[in-house]
């Protein structure tokens, strides 16, 4: 269960250095000065993960993709604002990307759950397997993942990738709220461990 | 507080996966972690294992956004890194009686402005991730194509200003010269819809009578905005005559 020490370097490669390229946070400082350069490759490095998980909250491509350029241009804007003491340059623009996410998916589930009164709901229990698989990151959170308890992992991918607010996974997986709430926090402190992460 | 500080300690795996509902409820987690170094550290070993779960969600987007992202960088002046002083006079004092008067750009501009300053103003360091959050929220909202402004005084004086983006299902709210509260009351929002009433959010304490904007979301036709003063921390539906009823031209 214990992560080993390459598992936790491999995590790092994988997030902050991967190919060893200039370090992200560094890029982010260059581009905080209006280098272009610097811009253009911390797309290169951070495009794939930011459509990926907007693309699992939001499913619909072409929203996936304006959201995804609202991102990286928040990013471009708002480089100077980083504060590398409040976490890493990765972790800084996929909190970024997944907020964003979200609140596109609240304010448009809040007016059609109005309209329509029945909001469908069904669950992404496929995509999320279907996704997790091939490439090292993949493979380490799978892992990590599968050392879940069920109701942990359903709670953390529910709300991750589906997108679903806690009170929406405590009516989808029927436990209550209080439970939840010590689920989502017991099962990312045992996938931080298992991580490695800091 | 309703909430014990042990139950607000719980959510913090919930808040660093943006699975909190609403701004009241993210804006009392955050209070509590400006207070709570231990809350604040979790919070951000959490985020990183999200970014491991992003980084495991990866895929490849069209290649032609890469372009497009791009030249919009180039087109887009760059934020200044935040210079703490508190030196800077002060302009935006009275910029809400203006605002009828004021062309949409013009008005929503100063809106920014003033949202900036009373942010730098009031608010901790621990506050400004959440405070950037709302900003680019309200930043976005404000620079959409088609925003109405409304102005409305409230029964018991003071005045709302509302910049709706139809179009978003969002507005954003400021207030001015609103009566101060006793402790234990807060200023509530609401959306009223014909067939249901839900919360839009808590009004921050005012600075210098002004409350920082707010915003809220899930507007749909017909609904009309309402103020209510509610007991802390808020209620799930209004329990006092609205002090103003806003409807919205949706």
């Amino acid at each position: 269960m214990n992560p080993s020490d390459s598992d936790a370097s491999r995590f790092k490669s994988a997030s902050t250095d991967r190919r060893g390229e200039r370090d992200l946070d560094d890029l982010l400082v260059h581009v905080a000065r209006g280098d272009t350069e610097a811009f253009e490759a911390l797309y290169d490095r951070l495009v794939g993960p930011v459509y990926g998980v907007t693309r699992r909250v939001l499913r619909d491509p072409s929203q996936s993709e304006e959201v995804t350029q609202e991102v990286l241009l928040e990013v471009w804007r708002t480089a100077a604002r980083f504060d590398p003491a409040m976490g890493g340059a990765a972790t800084w623009v996929m909190t970024i990307a997944h907020r964003r996410a979200i609140d596109r998916v609240r304010s448009a589930m809040a007016a059609a759950d109005r309209e329509y009164k029945t909001a469908e709901i069904h669950t992404p229990h496929d995509e999320v397997a279907e996704a997790v698989e091939a490439s090292l990151d993949r493979e380490r959170v799978r892992r990590c993942l599968e050392g879940l308890t069920e109701v942990q992992r359903e709670s953390i991918t529910l709300a991750y990738y589906g997108g679903y607010s806690y009170r929406q996974v405590s009516e989808l997986l029927k436990v209550t709220l209080g439970a939840i709430k010590t689920r989502i926090r017991d099962g990312l402190i045992r996938m931080r461990d298992c991580l490695g992460v800091s | 507080m309703r909430f014990l500080r042990h139950d607000m300690h719980s959510l913090s795996g919930v808040y660093a996966l943006d699975a909190l509902e609403g701004e009241a409820e993210r804006n009392r987690f955050t209070h509590h972690m400006s207070r709570c170094q231990t809350c604040a550290s979790e919070v951000r070993g959490f985020r990183e294992v999200a970014t491991a779960m992003a980084f495991a969600a990866a895929a490849e987007p069209p290649p032609e956004l890469r372009a497009r992202v791009l030249a919009a960088a180039a087109r887009t002046r760059q934020l200044p890194p935040e210079v703490r002083t508190h030196a800077r006079p002060r302009r935006t004092r009275s910029w809400v009686p203006w605002v009828p008067w004021l062309s949409g750009v013009v008005a929503t501009a100063s809106i920014v402005v003033a949202v900036l300053f009373g942010f730098a103003q009031s608010h901790t360091q621990q506050e400004l991730n959440q405070i950037q959050a709302e900003n680019k929220a309200i930043s976005l909202l404000l620079s959409s194509p088609q925003v109405t402004l409304l102005s409305h005084s409230t029964t018991q004086g003071g005045v709302a200003t509302v910049v709706l983006a139809a179009a978003r299902h969002q507005l954003v709210v400021v207030t001015n010269g609103l009566p101060a509260l006793p402790a234990g009351k807060v200023y509530q929002l609401w959306l009223i819809g014909k067939t249901r009433t839900v919360s839009a959010g808590l009004l921050p304490p005012a600075t210098s009578g002004r409350t920082p904007a707010v915003l809220a979301s899930g507007v749909v036709k017909g609904d009309t905005l309402g103020l209510t003063v509610e007991p802390a921390p808020g209620s799930t539906q209004p329990t006092t005559t609205p002090i103003l009823a806003l409807p919205l031209p949706v």
